[in-house]
């Protein structure tokens, strides 16, 4: 089983790698990219989210941490095309420090108050960043754009976000068959309980912490690369952080594939109703979406199916 | 710095704080009884504003009578909100994170319906006292931002008043505090959670309205509305009235004066810094004691 799964999705990747060489249009390139981008977000956001049921509603800060340090390293260096693809590295792990220091004290809050507190340092973070000249303040920093034609440095971009899409993955698998998953999971189901039975809870949370930023700090600097322009109001927008949990979330948190069903179908829907509807009535549709889903799958997708199935 | 400039924005301070409080005080209700993170809350108070606009641009009816009728509209469209999308995720596994899920997709909804009706550009409340001005010494109150605040004072002890004074009340309390043992005594929960949900849609109206009067307002607004909503609530303890009316006033107060005295673009950075410390270091709110 596990072999023809593990298979399975060898010849899934291969394809999706297989892609560009097709020569589509752009526009494909472009979707698939965002894709690939919300699939890594809410599957890092998972780690703490999911397993250990923190719900962290400012998780866009890290993706655009990670976007201001990459754009901001390829300034200060002068760096090739090559060399600032391997800057959001770093940059990830700026948003992974950040994540260190603002996670031990907030990880002490539990429940709603984690997610407010989240929500608020996402919004300190933005402000913080409008307001300093040396991160280009309120105009956002324009980058240099890579120095080939437009489809192979979109399919260039495509290849490494799909890869990076990979490795999370990987480790959103590992984690999952962890003894971190498991403690992570013990947290979820009730803090004091493992607490008691010796998980060191506190510095298990702050690794899952790190790595769930992680990530999502080199999906924006990838993000900032695409663009070559970034302002924070387009990488702290707090409906990317909103975007984030309801994707885990409606997929089905705490497991491996709920998110990424979760960002699949929530990002092939949006972007089919915004190109087929009026703006507007695509938003109702797109509201009216989420109630039916919590209504008749409270516990997300892959717990409905999985009932469905067992019996 | 000016005396006279500080008083004048420490009493706006006041003002937009206790309007905050009507705003924030039903959202904290259905969190503290119900366990609902209710996000379409603002967009509600928002609806409210809008209807009150129109009623008195159609129809010159001033926001305040037009409230009498809006108010009870709400809440009647809030019972039939409860019944059809609250009621059945109640039984859900985690009832705050599938209540905030659904109810974001509410807030959208309704975001978008009031860009359709009324189109995306800010409206001003303009009653026609909306030029007038009370000027006591050197300090200068406009009529439409006293009414707004009278609004919201009748509002917090109103409901303040229902929570201590009548049955319904106390049971909403009953259920706060004890949920089973409330249901042992007669209480049915399911009524009681409709009752506190139509009662906090339609103080959001009335909130909405009177912020309205105090400062423009849009489809989107409802978005930092709802921040506030959260910064208040946290700050007052959730489900807690007078919790929630005195952290009104202390945001409003903190909003007021650093408007005052620091650059515009850090207004907001004071405001949400200084939460996020505050939940750090006291995470259940100011004041202890619950509804």
């Amino acid at each position: 089983m596990e072999k023809y799964r593990l298979t399975a999705m060898a010849i899934l990747i291969a394809m999706l790698a297989a892609f560009p060489f097709l020569e589509p249009q752009v526009y494909y390139l472009s979707f698939m990219f965002s894709v690939f981008m919300y699939v890594i977000l809410a599957s890092s956001w998972n780690f703490i989210g999911g397993y250990a049921g923190y719900l962290s509603f400012g998780h866009a800060a890290f993706f655009g941490i990670g976007a201001f340090a990459t754009a901001k390293i390829a300034a200060v260096f002068d760096l090739s095309p090559v060399l600032t693809i391997l800057a959001t590295i770093p940059a990830g792990a700026i948003a992974a420090l950040v994540a260190l220091i603002i996670g031990y004290p907030c990880l002490k809050i539990r429940g709603p108050y984690f997610a407010v507190v989240t929500l608020c340092f996402a919004f300190v973070v933005d402000l913080a960043v409008k307001n300093i000249e040396f991160l280009g303040g309120a105009e956002g920093i324009w980058m240099k754009i890579m120095d080939v034609p437009e489809k192979l440095s979109r399919s260039i971009m495509y290849e490494v976000m799909l890869l990076l899409m990979v490795v999370t993955l990987g480790v959103a698998w590992w984690l999952g068959r962890s003894r971190l998953g498991a403690g992570l999971r013990a947290i979820r189901s009730d803090e004091e309980v493992a607490e008691t039975m010796g998980i060191p809870t506190a510095k298990i949370k702050i690794q899952a912490f790190i790595l769930s930023a992680f990530f999502p700090g080199i999906a924006g600097g990838l993000f900032a690369y695409y663009l070559t322009y970034i302002h924070a109001d387009v990488v702290f927008n707090i409906s990317i952080s909103i975007l984030i949990v309801l994707m885990a979330m409606f997929g089905g948190g705490g497991t491996w594939l709920g998110p990424i069903i979760g960002a699949v179908i929530l990002t092939v829907v949006n972007e089919g109703l915004s190109t087929f509807a009026q703006a507007e009535i695509a938003r109702i549709i797109y509201g009216a979406l989420f109630i039916v889903v919590t209504i008749f799958m409270p516990n997300g997708i892959i717990d409905f199916f999985r009932k469905k199935g067992g019996g | 710095m000016d005396a006279v400039l500080l008083t004048q924005s420490l009493i706006s301070g006041i003002m937009m704080g206790m309007v905050y409080a009507l705003l924030s005080v039903g959202f904290s209700l259905t969190w503290g009884v119900m366990h609902v993170i209710h996000i379409s809350h603002a967009a509600f108070g928002l609806l409210g504003a809008y209807v009150a606009y129109s009623l008195l641009e159609y129809f010159g009816v001033d926001p305040i009578v037009s409230a009498a009728v809006s108010v009870p509209l709400l809440f009647l469209l809030a019972c039939g909100v409860y019944q059809l999308l609250i009621k059945p995720i109640t039984k859900a596994k985690e009832v705050i994170v599938a209540s905030m899920i659904l109810t974001f997709g509410l807030a959208i909804i309704l975001e978008n319906v009031m860009v359709l009706i009324w189109k995306a550009d800010p409206r001003i409340m303009t009653p026609t006292y909306s030029s007038g001005a009370l000027i006591v010494g050197p300090l200068y109150f406009q009529y439409p931002h006293l009414v707004g605040f009278g609004l919201s004072i009748v509002g917090i002890t109103a409901i303040y008043l229902f929570l201590q004074k009548t049955y319904t009340g106390m049971a909403v309390r009953a259920a706060w505090q004890q949920p089973e043992a409330a249901q042992l005594y007669g209480v049915n929960l399911y009524r009681i959670s409709m009752i506190t949900f139509a009662l906090a849609v339609s103080t959001a109206g009335a909130g909405g309205i009177s912020l309205a009067l105090l400062n423009s307002f849009e489809p989107h607004s409802h978005n930092l509305w709802l921040i506030y909503l959260f910064l208040v609530v946290i700050v007052g303890g959730v489900g807690n009235v007078v919790g929630t009316a005195l952290a009104g006033l202390i945001i409003g107060v903190i909003t007021g004066l650093s408007m005052a005295l620091l650059p515009f673009q850090w207004v907001n950075l004071v405001t949400f810094g200084l939460l996020m410390v505050f939940l750090i270091f006291r995470p259940h709110g100011l004041f202890k004691q619950g509804v």
